[in-house]
């Protein structure tokens, strides 16, 4: 049963602050990602979509209810969920290809069996080049792309992002878009996505779900039909098909109307 | 590469007004002038050069002064009879004027075997104060009730001047070896210990979480971020250590100090051979400062993200 493997939100709760005066970042929740979908969570700055990522990355445990695994609860972070951060958090102190090593190394690959990794995905992200230099002579999206291969590398079931596109320029952002669908049609990996742009979410989701703030709350749940694995379509195409733009604008009422 | 920014002028390095501050390169053909205003190392070398012209002028037997110089050599004595000294602390030579006995350098020891036994000394006090320093800088910064607790005595003991406790360590480890480098190891290990709790308090906690989510165990987290993230402060906390230390160097050799350098410019001094403790100053101050360029050199080699990341 691909249910097997999909990962559940069960009725999760989270507050934050000291017992008398604690706020509520999200209200109960429940969610299943099935294995395979890219599933893009919208939704304005604050509303609480981060702490749903961190929480399925096991960074905080829930205040109430559970998020399992294929059956097993989550109880701390794990190689089975990579997570690409908004602003990169590579290491300084390795090169570019040791960095996208480190997964492997934690789980003692051999160097040549990494070596020959991390040469693979490099390229996938177009970093061949690059591959020896310092990550800080890196440019905010070849960072970000270093770091899409990092997560690559140690082969996750899922891959938790975090708005990891929000800090680039326009261009670099679109490119790379179409970079990670390319990915994703080829790996079938399991995306959750967090953006706070609806064209972004549209765009690349085959689920667009969008979260209300205060306390966070799902409020919109459809599929994105625009991108199937396997199939390729290009992006103009896709963004001037009626479809995706009715889907955008009521993923964007949706969120007007949850403020 | 640097990208020019709007609103931010960009001047490439060697330009005409280098905003770093950093020494520019300037053709050797320049004016003196062009090149004070462009090369520190020009700048340094007409100050020494100024330092050493007033030096002579004070120390020169003047004719109008009645042919004496304007301080006495006792006061500040000339800068051959400093350069005699040192000499002298390097050879073998007659004990005095005119008699037939040799002595080795000064106090039975070369200037060198001085100095080399006080770099010995700060070499085992700081070795101990890394052993002990960063691993309690490491607990510290991981155990709440160890900080609190600690916290407090690393500080009073940071504050106290040396010389108030080197008879306290002498009477406990005696007047040889042992209770000088208790003296420097007391003097080096709070700032390493401080710099490394500063360094792990700085980690970012995303840069542990990705570590984690990449499969990485506590040992794995440890080695790979935490010690590496905290190098450059560690590296800062060993020279502001060493800094501590040598700075130390003199109250620690106060008692039965020979051989060693900051022992033999205390006896010296007490004993009026000012030339030879102007040599000792020298070579005190211009071994600290190499020291401190080594350190800074290791900084480069080791770390060179610092800055930048």
């Amino acid at each position: 049963m691909s249910r097997d493997k999909s990962l559940v939100v069960d009725g999760v709760r989270q507050f934050f602050g000291p017992k008398n005066s604690r706020v509520q970042a999200l209200s109960r929740t429940d969610l299943v990602i099935e294995p395979g979908q890219f599933v893009c969570l919208a939704g304005p700055s604050g509303c609480g979509k981060t702490t749903l990522l961190r929480l399925i990355a096991g960074f905080i445990n829930p205040s109430e209810g559970q998020i399992t695994v294929s059956g097993s609860e989550i109880i701390g972070p794990g190689p089975d969920r990579g997570v690409v951060f908004q602003s990169p958090t590579l290491y300084p102190w390795m090169d570019v290809a040791s960095n996208v090593e480190l997964g492997l190394k934690f789980q003692g690959v051999s160097k040549d069996q990494r070596r020959a990794d991390s040469e693979r995905y490099l390229q996938m992200v177009g970093l061949t080049d690059f591959a020896h230099r310092r990550t800080y002579e890196l440019s905010g999206g070849m960072q970000q792309r270093c770091q899409i291969a990092r997560v690559l590398a140690s082969d996750p079931e899922f891959i938790l992002m975090d708005e990891p596109f929000g800090a680039l320029d326009a261009l670099t952002r679109e490119r790379l878009q179409n970079e990670l669908l390319d990915i994703w049609r080829k790996t079938g990996k399991t995306i959750l996505f967090i953006t706070h742009s609806v064209d972004e979410a549209v765009f690349l989701g085959s689920r667009v779900l969008v979260m209300s703030p205060r306390p966070g709350k799902i409020v919109f749940d459809e599929p994105a039909i625009f991108s199937k694995p396997g199939e390729s379509i290009a992006a103009e195409e896709i963004r001037s098909l009626p479809a995706f733009l009715e889907l955008r604008e009521r993923v964007r009422s949706s969120i007007q109307h949850s403020h | 590469m640097v990208i020019p920014l709007d609103g931010l002028e960009y001047h490439p390095s060697g330009g005409p007004e280098d905003r770093h501050g950093g020494p520019a390169v300037v053709s050797k053909s320049a004016p003196l002038w062009v090149r004070v205003r462009k090369n520190h190392w020009t700048t340094r070398l007409i100050a020494l050069a100024a330092f050493l012209v007033v030096w002579w002028i004070l120390t020169t037997p003047w004719a109008w002064n009645g042919d004496k110089p304007i301080m006495l050599p006792l006061y500040l004595p000339s800068i051959p009879s400093v350069w005699n000294a040192f000499i002298r602390a390097n050879t073998i030579h007659p004990i005095a004027e005119g008699v037939d006995r040799e002595v080795v350098g000064e106090y039975g020891y070369y200037l060198w075997q001085h100095l080399l036994a006080t770099l010995q000394r700060i070499g085992i006090g700081l070795f101990f104060a890394i052993v002990i320093g960063l691993p309690l800088g490491l607990l510290m910064a991981s155990v709440k009730i160890i900080s609190v607790s600690v916290e407090p005595y690393i500080n009073f003991l940071r504050s106290l001047p040396p010389l108030g406790y080197i008879g306290l360590l002498i009477v406990w480890f005696g007047i040889d070896n042992t209770s000088k480098i208790w003296l420097l190891f007391l003097a080096a290990f709070p700032p390493i210990t401080i710099a490394t709790i500063a360094g792990v308090s700085g980690i970012k906690e995303d840069q542990i979480h990705a570590a984690q989510s990449l499969g990485a165990s506590r040992l794995q987290v440890v080695s790979s971020v935490t010690v590496p993230a905290i190098a450059p402060d560690l590296i800062t906390g060993i020279r502001v250590a060493l800094g501590f230390a040598w700075t130390t160097v003199v109250a620690a050799e106060l008692n039965n100090g020979i051989p060693g350098i900051g022992g033999l410019a205390y006896l010296s001094g007490t004993e009026l051979k000012t030339p030879l403790t102007i040599t000792c100053i020298i070579v005190i101050g211009i071994t600290a400062i190499v020291l401190d360029s080594i350190i800074k050199a290791m900084e480069r080699v080791l770390t060179p993200w610092r800055g930048k990341a």
